[in-house]
């Protein structure tokens, strides 16, 4: 087994993503409040957390406005995750959507644009309200996102299938090529090996990325410029493999799959870099959406995003060479067979 | 007579007071209670399931096709 290093580093990799992916908590967050209007007067609000521990302490409620603070007349813990607060609620507040902030145990949770503000005017008169200061503990956990939840979990699992999708059918382009340069059965051999390993993958992404949309946009497919242009991508490898299957003569084959296989390669760059850029799209990072490498993506997402990524592509490639190994010997028993 | 309207009036307030706690606890209903507390944890068991299932499937795959491979090799041997 010749240099077999790579393929233990990407077990192990996997491994870490697997363990720390899985097991680092998420930040504790306020998801849903009882009341979405605060008129002026009195307001008893019911507010749900998720991994807060409410009764643990005294928890502090306030509201935000345009920098002016409305701090509640009480916060009571009902249970760890619900909180009851009151609010003697003003008018005159400058926004339309006040965001509610709650400080439990030392963190200080914020539910952006939590309540509308139907008695919009010039600002309130001094409350005598002035938050507590925030402090930068700093907690080893992922960030709880808006219906995402636990789910941002799922870009170890999911996006990392499209990486090493991609990365195998530019190895699959690459040796593509050199089928053409050099006329060599075996470079073609490896071209088709890493074909079908990319499509396992593009299999994997299009099945883990259904199950995400289903748990967090309500729908197992929907028509975006991403999910549509993955499709595509997809049938058009899957074209390559039914186009090799058509040809009997070995040469023939290696060289129009080859050629096909350069065409397939450029579209799925329009369709995986180009088209979701331009036009709208659900889908993170494409469209008018933040990527998540841009502030989705904090630091301790990137501690395991990056190893996930590595370790798949390594997996991925150890599967391609098993393949193409594979391919190898049943070619050389084909050759045997007919001389 | 008083008697009786002691009861009704104690029964009207009790009414009236479960009333107004019931509208003010706002009980969550099962959607909040179920996806705010499991938070959506079912789906990246899924995800990884699916995952370790698509890997299995190619390796049962690649098995019987390396078991294909041993068998044409053993008869040639043979043969």
């Amino acid at each position: 087994m010749k240099s077999w290093w790579w393929k233990a580093v990407g077990v192990l990799l996997l491994l870490y993503v697997v363990i720390v992916g899985l097991h680092t908590p998420l930040a504790p967050a306020l998801v849903h409040v009882s009341e979405d209007k605060l008129s002026p007067g009195r307001a008893d609000v019911l507010v749900t957390g998720y991994n807060t521990r409410f009764t643990a302490d005294a928890p502090q409620a306030w509201l935000e406005n345009d920098d002016q603070f409305v701090c509640a007349t009480s916060a009571t813990a009902e249970r760890d995750d619900r909180l009851r607060v009151v609010f003697d609620v003003p008018a005159g507040m400058r926004r339309d959507l006040s965001h509610l902030v709650v400080r439990s145990n030392g963190r200080t949770l914020v539910f952006h644009d939590a309540f509308w503000n139907p008695a919009k005017g010039d600002g309130i008169a001094g409350t005598g309200c002035t938050p507590p200061e925030e402090d930068s503990a700093e907690v080893f956990e992922f960030p709880d996102r808006s219906v995402l939840y636990e789910t941002i979990r799922n870009l170890f699992f999911h996006v990392p299938m499209w990486f090493t999708m991609m990365w195998l059918m530019t190895v699959s382009l690459f040796h593509s090529l050199r089928t053409l340069r050099d006329n060599d059965l075996e470079q073609d051999r490896a071209a088709v090996s890493a074909v079908n390993t990319g499509l396992l993958f593009a299999f994997l992404g299009l099945t883990t990325g259904s199950i995400w949309a289903r748990n967090t946009w309500g729908t197992w497919w929907t028509s975006d410029p991403q999910l549509n242009g993955a499709a595509a991508v997809t049938l058009i490898y899957l074209a390559y493999l039914v186009l090799r299957g058509s040809v009997n003569e070995m040469d023939k084959r290696s060289r129009l799959a080859a050629i096909y296989n350069i065409f397939a390669y450029a579209l799925m760059i329009v369709f995986f870099m180009v088209l979701p850029r331009l036009t709208d799209s659900l889908h993170p990072g494409k469209g008018g959406n933040p990527a998540f490498s841009k502030y989705d993506l904090d630091h301790h997402l990137r501690t395991v995003f990056y190893p996930a990524v590595a370790g798949w592509v390594l997996v991925g490639t150890w599967l391609y060479t098993l393949r193409r190994r594979a391919r190898r010997i049943e070619a050389w028993l084909d050759d045997e067979a007919h001389a | 007579m008083m008697k009786h309207m002691h009861k009704l009036a104690a029964a009207a307030t009790g009414a009236l007071l479960s009333v107004r706690t019931f509208a003010s606890s706002a009980a969550p209903d099962w959607v909040e209670e179920t996806f705010y507390r499991s938070g959506k944890i079912n789906a990246v068991i899924a995800v990884v399931t699916v995952v370790l299932l698509g890997l299995a499937l190619w390796m049962f795959r690649s098995d019987r096709r390396l078991a294909r491979l041993e068998k044409r090799m053993n008869e040639r041997s043979k043969g």
